[in-house]
């Protein structure tokens, strides 16, 4: 299980043998978490890196008049921000959508792993990189598609994520998500999430059995949403190479 | 000000098909005062967390972008719509 962050910092930088190792020494004590469980929530103060080794886990805020939005979703190999025991207090919640297996890190340890290895240390900052650049994709993803792609796009984006870390099968991967958890995280209502998957799986896009959501065709779901996997930058994923071509020949043509 | 408490708006329903590219199409036009100023819209859909309910599809003026979960009954959904009217 220890494999997931090691296969996840390799889609970023190649690692040695010895980084592999010290890795695994990052994560001695795995622990259960159940469903819906907040992690740490807003006000507290963060001392270890939370490591979600196993299961999805999400970052939320509450407002006011109790509506939750989650602002993204972590996955095996994700860390719930590297650096947060640089904050006082954490200004948002995180808790867990599934159940998870959790990883807490000291403080010291990030310190002392990232002071001798430079190749883990890069693909650290990597790490976070892409959690912004996920970060700006929802944001236009809220701010600028229509909801139905709005929720195709997440698929897709899921489907990339998790393939990078094993956990795909086919085309089909745990989808623990209820209806008013993407609602919650899309800025849409339950009711209109539910259409929108209604409306994907009678098009033949998708199905969802059992909290398993399978893809039937990926390149017609991306091609619906406009789904573009450059800011997610792997390149250990299926698609991740063959999509950075015309991207960047494009680009350098420009 | 009493006086002003004791003033009903005045709640309209009027039926509208609706498309939401959906089952549920049986709508209703809430006017107040005249004015429209939200659709509901009944989940016909058998999917849906509460089939039956109406649901506040679209709002205007003062409910923009109001939330609410689906209403039971009709008279639910213009109880609390009436609510949010008062001064």
């Amino acid at each position: 299980m220890h494999h997931t962050l090691s296969q996840k910092l390799e889609g970023y930088e190649a690692l040695t043998d010895e980084d592999r190792l010290a890795l695994d020494g990052l994560v001695p004590r795995v622990r259960q978490v159940g469903p819906r469980v907040d992690l740490i929530r807003e006000g507290e103060a963060p001392e270890n890196v939370h490591l979600v080794l196993d299961g999805f886990a999400c970052r939320y805020k509450v407002l006011p008049d109790g509506q939750r939005q989650i602002m993204a979703y972590l996955i095996p190999g994700d860390f719930c921000d590297l650096n947060v025991f640089i904050l006082d207090q954490m200004d948002h919640n995180i808790g867990t959508i599934s159940q998870c297996q959790v990883v807490d890190i000291p403080r010291r340890s990030i310190d002392e792993i990232t002071a001798r290895y430079p190749n883990i240390t890069r693909a650290f900052w990597w790490c976070a990189l892409v959690d912004e650049a996920v970060l700006r994709e929802w944001l236009v993803n809220i701010g600028g598609r229509p909801p139905s792609q709005r929720i195709a796009h997440i698929i897709c984006e899921l489907l990339m994520r998790l393939e990078a870390v094993g956990q795909v099968t086919g085309n089909s991967f745990a989808f623990p998500f209820t209806q008013t958890d993407l609602a919650d995280s899309m800025g849409l209502s339950s009711v209109h999430v539910n259409r929108t998957l209604r409306e994907l799986k009678a098009h033949g896009l998708i199905s969802l059995k059992q909290r398993v959501l399978t893809i039937h065709d990926a390149d017609r779901l991306k091609a619906y949403c406009g789904f573009t996997p450059n800011y997610l930058h792997l390149r250990n994923s299926r698609w991740g190479g063959r999509r950075a071509v015309p991207w960047v020949h494009s680009a350098q043509r420009g | 000000m009493a006086d002003r408490h004791n003033v009903e708006t005045l709640v309209v329903l009027q039926p509208i098909e609706v498309d939401t590219g959906s089952p549920d199409r049986k709508g209703m036009l809430v006017i107040a005062n005249g004015l429209l100023v939200a659709v509901l819209v009944r989940l016909d859909a058998p999917e849906h967390e509460t089939p039956g309910h109406w649901f506040l599809e679209a709002t205007f003026g003062r409910f923009q972008g109001l939330r609410a979960p689906p209403f039971p009954t009709l008279e639910t959904a213009t109880q609390w719509l009436r609510r949010q009217l008062r001064p």
